[in-house]
């Protein structure tokens, strides 16, 4: 039997999918209203709030949480799934707080939740590597190499075991958004609003798109603009394309901004270092390696992406003239 | 494959890796999920994307085409022939470690020296960090010469199978001590001076377990004070650090003195192993058993317990019947079972099938 104080604190879980589908909640305009509201306040300000634990609401919790998820789904914006992911997992990380001290055993469900077990031994708490290496997030605190690590495990404080949790929350809420479905036209107008409130972001990009930089490239702007990792090798290429196009360090600093991992020395640093070392261009097929091809343009290297595409062009223009001439 | 520019050398070779392949030189796990990479004369992948439905059909691949080098990916794909990558949809991938001597400034021609380093390091990582830290088991792990100068180790484990080039890359700097802080294992309690103690995990667990055993060393010892010349003070400093105490180690630079014996004691593969190799999600990689064409010698495959006896330049040969008569185009220095003497430019001879081969694909000689 389910437990619904567990479901409404961790909407996410297997548990509470199965609460909802043997309940077959329903998606009233009232749960709309009251989703949109909590999706609007997730993206603005970065936090859901809890609510009191009675039965009704706790319900509502649930199905506000999947009204939420169609919500997002049909705005269907990368960014916007990052800050409702990030807020998300802030308002699991308070359950997760406030369980810790009065219901123990709902963190060990929600780890079992991610296919990972801490031990306690003493003040500490043993995970598996692979559960450390997907879940924790990528900051000098949790340095795999600054850890104790033995047989496979690695240690954890208690807080920090908690924090864990919160990044695999929102993890899994970034890789399972969005939902591709056909949503009913009220939640695609709730949808609508909540993309409307990215006007400012959507010009950036445009202005990008119009530098002529290859697909590849230009793909790898937009994903930092929208706070996505991109992989440190991506960030290199991304980097040696900006220094071989001519762009100031300054300016080149500013495309890594809305890193998730931001920090202007080091990003500077780096950039004067493959300046410095006049690095070159990975090839197309490098790029391809590292995983950031994603399109089949046949130049050679990004580099060659405008002279090729503006040679073609040119070209076609001829033949297309030629083929005037002919009576 | 073109055919028309081949020099007698590389017909040869491709004509008895052909021969060979026939029979042998394929050890690869699901190949149908594979994307396959093979290499000719001037390149080592020429060609890549290429898939195959089974172990057969990919024999019949290496016969037919006889590629001097062949590569596989590390991943494991739906559509192992289909581009741009993002197409192949990849499943999961094998955990590399690439170690190569060529960090030990071994030239062109392998040297023992070398070769006996980069075998130390392999060790070093299997027993210090895959088995003892990371906790793989041996049957986890594939471990084969590399073909030329190196090792590589193929993790296969569930537990790392589906982890992204982030995890990959923490798993690297780990093992190459790359972001530790070291003074942060040691901090003062009062007067107490506190540290690692020999029985935790990680690089403290580490350093304590070598400083102790560096104790027996006298000249180790004295460098850290002189008073434990006497054995009884020696004991005394080994049964405090038991219980992670650093107190009777002196005073003055303590901080700059540990980290001193830290570096010394070489407790990382910093530098040893390719960072990029282990987390490139989608590399490929020389082919188990297969033929280096950059040696002739068989990427030969090895369980962990034969690694210590391996001597790579003997147990890798391949081509071990026959003579062959070439000519040397460069001065060549003796190489252990391959080289038997050093080898003046321009001399012809006739020597055992794998050192001939040897040198061919070395291109330091050309069929006589």
């Amino acid at each position: 039997m389910a437990d619904l104080v567990f479901c409404s604190h961790y909407p996410f879980s297997r548990q509470a999918k199965e609460y909802v589908s043997g309940k077959g909640l329903e998606l009233t305009s009232s749960i709309l209203d009251k989703a949109e509201a909590r999706v609007k306040e997730a993206v603005l300000d970065g936090k859901i709030r809890r609510v009191a634990e009675l039965p009704d609401t706790m319900e509502e919790e649930l199905a506000l949480y999947a009204a939420s998820r169609m919500i997002i789904s049909s705005a269907n914006n990368r960014y916007l799934i990052n800050r409702y992911a990030v807020a998300e997992a802030k308002r699991a990380r308070e359950y997760l707080n406030s369980d810790d001290a009065s219901r123990p055993a709902f963190i060990d469900e929600v780890a079992s939740e991610f296919g990972v077990k801490f031990e306690k031994s003493g003040e500490w708490y043993a995970l598996p590597l692979s559960g450390y290496l997907a879940y924790t997030p990528r900051s000098i605190d949790y340095k795999l190499s600054n850890r104790e690590v033995s047989g496979g495990k690695v240690r954890v404080k208690k807080m920090e075991r908690l924090r864990i949790l919160e990044e695999a929350v929102k993890k899994r809420t970034e890789s399972s958004l969005p939902i591709r479905a056909e949503f009913q036209p009220e939640v695609k107008a709730a949808g609508a609003r909540i993309l409307s409130i990215l006007p400012k972001l959507e010009t950036a990009l445009i202005r990008v798109g119009q530098e002529g930089y290859p697909p590849c490239i230009t793909k790898m702007i937009e994903e930092l603009a929208l706070n996505i990792n991109v992989p440190h090798t991506g960030r290199v290429a991304l980097a040696i394309y900006l220094v071989n196009v001519g762009l100031t360090t300054d300016k080149i600093v500013e495309f890594f901004r809305h890193a998730p991992d931001f920090n202007e020395k080091t990003t500077r640093y780096q950039v004067e270092h493959i300046r410095a070392r006049k690095y070159n261009m990975p090839s197309c097929s490098t790029m391809d390696s590292y995983g950031a091809c994603v399109a089949e343009c046949h130049c050679g290297t990004p580099l060659n992406f405008r002279q090729e595409i503006h040679g073609r062009r040119l070209k076609r223009m001829e033949e297309e003239n030629k083929g005037s001439e002919k009576p | 494959m073109s055919q028309t520019l081949q020099s007698p050398e590389e017909k040869f070779l491709r004509k008895i890796f052909s021969e060979h392949y026939k029979h042998g030189g394929i050890s690869v796990v699901s190949p149908e999920k594979r994307e396959f990479g093979f290499g000719g004369w001037e390149k080592k992948i020429e060609f890549r994307h290429i898939g195959v439905k089974n172990e057969e059909q990919l024999r019949a691949k290496l016969v037919s085409e006889a590629p001097l080098y062949v590569s596989h990916s590390v991943g494991y794909y739906e559509f192992p022939d289909a581009r741009p990558m993002v197409r192949k949809n990849w499943l999961g991938a094998d955990l590399i470690f690439d170690l190569d001597a060529e960090g030990h400034s071994c030239g062109k021609f392998t040297c023992q020296h070398c070769m006996d380093k980069v075998k130390e390091e392999a060790l070093q990582l299997i027993n210090d960090f895959l088995l003892s830290d990371f906790g793989f088991s041996k049957s986890e792990l594939s471990i084969n010469f590399s073909g030329s100068r190196g090792y590589h180790v193929h993790v296969r484990s569930d537990a790392v199978k589906e982890l992204d080039r982030d995890a990959r890359r923490e798993v690297a700097d780990y093992v190459t001590g790359t972001g530790l802080e070291f003074t942060r294992l040691f901090w003062a309690d009062g007067k107490k001076f506190l540290g690692p103690n020999p029985s935790q995990g990680g690089y403290g667990g580490k350093f304590a377990r070598a400083y102790v055993e560096k104790l027996n060393d006298d000249k180790f010892a004295l460098s850290v004070s002189r008073k434990l010349k006497k054995p009884e003070e020696r004991a005394k400093l080994k049964s405090a650090i038991e219980n992670g105490n650093w107190d009777n180690i002196g005073i003055t630079n303590r901080e700059k003195k540990l980290q001193e014996k830290f570096d010394q004691m070489k407790l990382t593969l910093a530098g040893r192993i390719d960072a990029n190799v282990t987390a490139d999600t989608s590399k490929l990689i020389r082919m188990p058993d297969s033929i280096h064409g950059g040696s002739g010698l068989a990427a030969k495959r090895m369980e962990a317990s034969e690694l210590k006896g391996f001597d790579p330049m003997k147990s890798a040969q391949i081509f071990t019947s026959g003579t062959l008569r070439v000519k040397t185009t460069e001065e060549v220095p003796e190489v252990p079972h391959l080289v038997p003497e050093h080898l003046a430019a321009g001399l012809t001879l006739e020597l055992p099938m794998a050192s001939a081969v040897y040198l061919l694909c070395k291109k330091a000689a050309i069929l006589a």
